[in-house]
């Protein structure tokens, strides 16, 4: 299995004034094409330094990191933002969609705004991400006017819209009722299955970890425990 | 454009924000038109004033100096004289209005013998600026006879047309004789064939009119002329006319603005304080613009850091709110555009009893395509601070708040 993560040694500082605080202390990680994995932890334990780092939103102060088997953590601002752009996904806990525009026109926003526009073939593929989330008949609503679990799902159609390497999700169901909470987990689980996509999903939540394919345990710093299959699902 | 498109959804999705800000910018572009109008109109009809009933261009012979004379025979002080008694005179007026008349920019030209004389009727004297001028020219520069109240305006062999304040200084009136007694001496009994009133005291009060031929043996002027005087089809463009027809005649070429430098001098500063307010107006849509935009950019801090996130880059995120302030900008200058030509048009519509505008504006000239650009200039200037500072938000920091 082709590895989609391969982080080696990643360090994390941070500087306040005179004070440093050490929040990742060497984490080694590797993740396959295809998986879906939970990353646990407790509050302050680094997993969301950890996820920011892999999703090309803040660098390590030290070690190597290499998405789809591209060394990533040298590269330059504007080099990061195009591979966000184009091999990343990301769904959030509060979901960022703009409000002032419909469920499609969110969808196909990461491939159209560089490309200058919504072409015929993002508007193709928008729509059918969308149904592929279950929200056909919402392709044209405004984002502001669904409902939480609607505008979840949304920001997942969202982060498949560029056919990503690994997308990144980070206490996806942390906003949403239990109910909403499972269907967008299925989905998640669905998308992985039958498009084969990579999911890192960051959580509090014991139950959406044990329904992931592995489970990643981070405490102070360290990745303390790499089960896989903890709930047998996968 | 896609950037275009979320500039503008951005705009419509607070539109009473936006109408605000669209009517701020309005408003100040209605200020900047309706004072570049005024002052405009303030110019034309100070320039009116004193242009109407004057000469633009005046022509006169060469200053004579005192000039060093060199050769072998003559000791290093010789010096020309100048002869102050003879009078300075144009022999060859006739070849200078041909000349005049085939330039373009000249719509008249009145020869004139100017001199200085007094007016005697019995015990009462007056000093009067004498103007011998072509009887069918006598309205070539100043509007004499469709002003004359009394009599008519046929100069005829001895006849003088004088104004109603001297009329009334003298006791004289339409038909009676009067005599002129020039500064050289020389007398002579005229007619009064008219009296007129121009409203302009320096005409009314001082000077008569008489022909060339009365004027000839007053000032010993057998052949020239003392001056011609020449008005231009615009009075803008006297200076310019004046260096030609001084380079092309080898005369003295004086414009109307050499003559009336305090006038000058107050259209320039009329000019100035113009350009001040007018700054001032842009001043403030720049500030408007800006602080509506900055506020736009924190507001939307969150969906820029989620653009920026899925690696929409830097640049199409400026281009959004840059042309936000360019809509903006565009939208209000044309609005106050129009609304700045319709006070405009409105206020000269205001007249006074006899026809004439009570302010002296100009409405054809607002300075329309100047308020259209730097307005649209100016706002897009304005949204380059916040547009720069949310193509820099921090995607983590942004989705993290």
């Amino acid at each position: 299995m082709t590895n989609v993560i391969e982080a080696r040694g990643i360090e994390k500082v941070f500087h306040n004034g005179d004070e440093e605080t050490r929040v990742l202390k060497g984490i080694d990680l590797t993740l396959g094409q295809g998986e879906l994995a939970a990353m646990v932890g407790a509050s302050g334990s680094g997993k969301s330094t950890l996820l920011s780092i892999i999703g090309l939103l803040l660098r390590p102060t030290a070690g190597t990191l290499s998405i789809s088997g591209e060394r990533v953590d040298d590269l330059s601002e504007r080099m990061r933002a195009r591979f966000r752009n184009q091999r990343l996904g990301f769904v959030f806990q509060f979901h960022h969609l703009l409000p002032d525009f419909t469920a499609m026109e969110n969808v196909a926003f990461p491939a159209a705004a560089p490309g200058g526009g919504i072409s015929r073939a993002m508007r193709t593929r928008a729509r059918d991400l969308l149904a592929r989330v279950g929200l056909e008949d919402r392709i044209d609503f405004p984002a502001a006017r669904l409902s939480g679990g609607q505008k979840q799902r949304v920001a997942i159609a969202r982060a498949l819209m560029n056919r990503p390497d690994l997308i990144i999700a980070d206490e996806p169901t942390g906003n949403l009722d239990r109910e909403s909470a499972d269907r967008v987990l299925d989905l998640m689980r669905e998308v992985n299955r039958e498009e084969g996509a990579t999911f890192l999903i960051c959580t509090h939540d014991d139950g959406v970890a044990a329904r992931c394919g592995r489970r990643l345990t981070l405490s102070d710093g360290r990745l303390t425990s790499n089960v896989r299959d903890p709930g047998g699902f996968s | 454009m896609f950037a275009f498109k979320v500039a503008r959804r951005y705009l419509l999705s607070n539109p009473s924000q936006t109408l605000l800000l669209i009517a701020g910018v309005a408003l100040g572009v209605t200020v900047f038109i309706f004072i570049t109008a005024l002052i405009a109109g303030l110019a034309v009809r100070l320039t009116d004033q004193v242009t109407g009933n004057s000469a633009h261009v005046s022509l006169q012979p060469a200053t004579r100096v005192a000039r060093v004379l060199a050769g072998p025979d003559l000791p290093v002080e010789s010096v020309a004289l100048v002869s102050t008694f003879q009078r300075q005179q144009i022999r060859d007026w006739p070849m200078v209005i041909d000349l005049l008349r085939a330039n373009p920019e000249v719509s008249a030209i009145s020869p004139q013998i100017s001199g200085s004389a007094f007016l005697v009727r019995s015990e009462a004297v007056a000093p009067v600026a004498v103007l011998g001028v072509e009887p069918q020219g006598i309205d070539a520069i100043s509007r004499i006879t469709p002003n004359i109240i009394e009599g008519d305006g046929d100069l005829g062999a001895n006849g003088l047309l004088i104004g109603v304040r001297m009329a009334e200084e003298l006791g004289l009136g339409a038909g009676q004789s009067v005599l002129l007694r020039t500064e050289r001496g020389v007398e002579r009994q005229l007619t009064v064939r008219g009296v007129f009133r121009t409203g302009l005291q320096s005409l009314d009060e001082r000077v008569a009119f008489l022909s060339l031929q009365t004027a000839r043996p007053l000032f010993d002027l057998p052949e020239g002329v003392t001056n011609i005087e020449v008005k231009l089809k615009d009075p803008q463009d006297a200076r310019a006319t004046a260096r030609f027809l001084g380079e092309a005649t080898g005369l003295r070429a004086t414009p109307w603005q050499e003559k009336n430098v305090g006038l000058e001098d107050a259209l320039k500063a009329q000019g100035q304080t113009g350009t001040m307010i007018q700054i001032f107006s842009l001043i403030s849509i720049i500030i408007g613009v800006a602080s509506a935009l900055v506020l736009s950019a924190y507001r939307r801090r969150s969906e820029v850091g989620i653009m920026r996130a899925f690696g929409v880059p830097g640049g199409f995120i400026l281009w959004v709110f840059l042309l936000q302030g360019l809509l903006i900008g565009l939208v209000g200058a044309l609005i106050g555009c129009a609304s700045g030509y319709g006070l405009c048009i409105w206020l000269e519509s205001i007249t006074r009893p006899d026809g004439t505008s009570i302010l002296p504006i100009a409405p054809r000239q607002g300075g329309y395509a100047a308020a259209l650009v730097l307005t649209t200039l100016g706002a897009v200037i304005a949204s380059i601070l916040p547009a720069r500072s949310a193509s820099k938000i921090d995607p983590l920091e942004a989705i993290q708040q």
